[in-house]
């Protein structure tokens, strides 16, 4: 394969499944509309290496390619970040400052975990991209326009979030004129091998052509039949670090150990959460003590939410006797989410 | 004999695509079906099809009624499209901004489509 053949294409997309090849096929087929997309998947499987594609394949090749990860940043920064300001616009704006919309007019900007972007920045974005570019920068009257080709990514289910409140749906059918799907990893293991070669022949370039033993078959079959739960970039990851040690049976003992790990920790967890009261999560000298390894703000929280969910939505199922979609009325959730709440949260109906 | 005008039909669900294929085909129309908006694409891709009218469902996986919609207005501006809606989904507008000539809301009865058809063919 030579890349002179064809220029401008993008980073490779290896894989062989039928997913990718479907994928590369979409890319092809919309990477010249100029429609917003958004490409969903979860984290590491490849969703920035497909806004790439789009845009090298696309006419903006060779213009701006800037992106900003919206779940790094708190909301007033964002804000600033992607519509810019005038000099004085608040405290600190010494000098006036471009938004990434504007630095990417005429090219593509990447609005990555769209997801975890604020309801009123959603509704300033929405206002964007209904007015075909057209917006204000911070502490301006005047407005901007650029032409900029918003592509989006995420690794959550919108339509859930939009059930739950926290996703505009009418930002949602704006941005997803045209949606991406990645899969993760552990649904194409036969994507597994020919991305092996790739990063083998990629990492013995970089390490000036010294010789790397490549996996052996065993160990191929091994890391086909691992989860993935960090995708692309894992493996990535783990074959650096068998390469670089050369011997890969630690490597490969301590990957399937952290697996059984977590599959045991979510069990652990879950039942703790189903028997978890408010006091138990108080409980900070003992039962969760900041000490433990499972403890954090994030976490604590999580089972508090859950606790609460699962008893609001109890209490509704057996006022309505189980009538499921008299309570996803009542709980004002659609009817699916109500169901994936219900397994998800291990409600169970109650033995007649 | 005249020509058997040319449609194309787009739908994901699969009752809905044949019960509209045979509907106009039984009216002798010549009509091409598709269950993905990426096949709809391949075909207004395809040079050598050059339909009169398309109709498009607007839900879609992967490629959505409203990219097919704009994507065939900007490579055939004089082609009608219909656009077929479920109730209150939202978007319809968006398919009335990219220039739907008409957009159904569903359920509608097969020969209210036939009349929108004849009415935009025979503009
Ligand atoms: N199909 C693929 N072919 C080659 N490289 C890939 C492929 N998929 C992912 N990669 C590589 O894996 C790494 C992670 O991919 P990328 O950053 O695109 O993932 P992501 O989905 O954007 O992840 P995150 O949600 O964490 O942002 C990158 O180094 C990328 O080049
Ligand atoms: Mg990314």
């Amino acid at each position: 394969m030579s890349n002179k053949s064809k220029p401008n294409t993008g980073p490779p997309i290896i894989g062989v499944s039928k997913d990718m090849q479907r994928v590369r096929e979409l890319i092809e087929h919309v990477a010249d509309t100029g429609l917003n997309i958004v490409v969903f998947g979860e984290s590491g499987v490849g969703k920035e290496v497909v806004a790439q594609n789009l845009y090298q394949q696309s006419p903006r090749s060779g213009k701006p390619f800037i992106k900003i990860n919206c779940a790094a940043l708190p909301e007033g920064l964002l804000e600033s970040e992607l519509f810019g300001y005038e000099r004085g616009a608040f405290t600190g704006a010494e000098q006036k400052k471009k938004g990434k919309f504007q630095l990417a007019h005429s090219g593509v900007l990447l609005l990555d975990e769209i997801g975890d972007m604020s309801l009123p920045l959603q509704a300033k974005l929405l206002h964007v991209l209904q007015s075909g570019g057209e917006f204000s920068p911070l502490g301006s009257e005047k407005e901007v326009k650029s032409d900029t080709w918003v592509i989006a990514a995420t690794n959550h289910d919108l339509k859930k979030d939009i059930d739950e409140g926290k996703f505009r749906e009418d930002l949602y059918y704006r941005l997803n004129i045209i949606k991406i799907h990645v899969s993760p990893l552990r649904g194409r293991p036969e994507d597994i091998p020919p991305l092996i070669d790739f990063y083998i022949k990629e990492y013995t370039a970089m390490l000036q052509n010294r010789h790397i033993e490549k996996p052996s078959v065993k160990v191929i079959d091994q890391l086909c039949a691992y989860s993935w739960p960090g995708n692309v970039r894992e493996l990535q990851n783990i074959l650096k670090r068998i390469l670089v040690l050369g011997d890969s049976s630690e490597v490969m003992n301590e990957l399937f150990e952290s697996e059984r790990g977590t599959s045991n920790n979510k069990v652990t967890a879950s039942i703790q959460g189903h028997h978890a009261s408010l006091d138990g999560l108080l409980d900070l000298d003992g039962k969760n003590s900041p000490d433990n390894e499972s403890f954090s703000l994030k976490n604590a929280k999580q089972e508090a939410v859950e606790m609460v969910e699962r008893e609001i939505i109890s209490h509704v199922l057996a006022k309505t006797d189980w009538n499921r979609s008299k309570a996803s009325k009542i709980l004002k959730i659609s009817y699916k989410t109500l169901l994936y709440k219900i397994s998800d949260l291990k409600i169970v109906p109650p033995q007649k | 004999m005249k020509k058997p005008f040319k449609l194309l039909i787009i739908d994901d669900a699969e009752e809905i695509l044949i019960a509209l294929e045979n509907f106009f085909k039984n009216l002798n129309y010549e009509v091409t079906a598709a269950s993905t908006g990426l096949d709809g694409l391949k075909q207004i891709e395809d040079e050598s099809a050059c339909f009169d009218l398309i109709i498009t469902d607007l839900v879609l996986p992967n490629i959505s009624g409203v990219a097919i919609i704009s994507i065939a207005k900007q490579k055939f501006p004089d082609t009608p499209v219909i656009a077929i809606t479920g109730w209150g989904e939202h978007p319809e507008s968006l398919a009335k901004e990219a220039k739907a000539d008409f957009v159904l809301e569903k359920p509608f009865k097969l020969p209210e489509l036939e009349q929108l058809v004849e009415n935009l063919l025979n503009k």
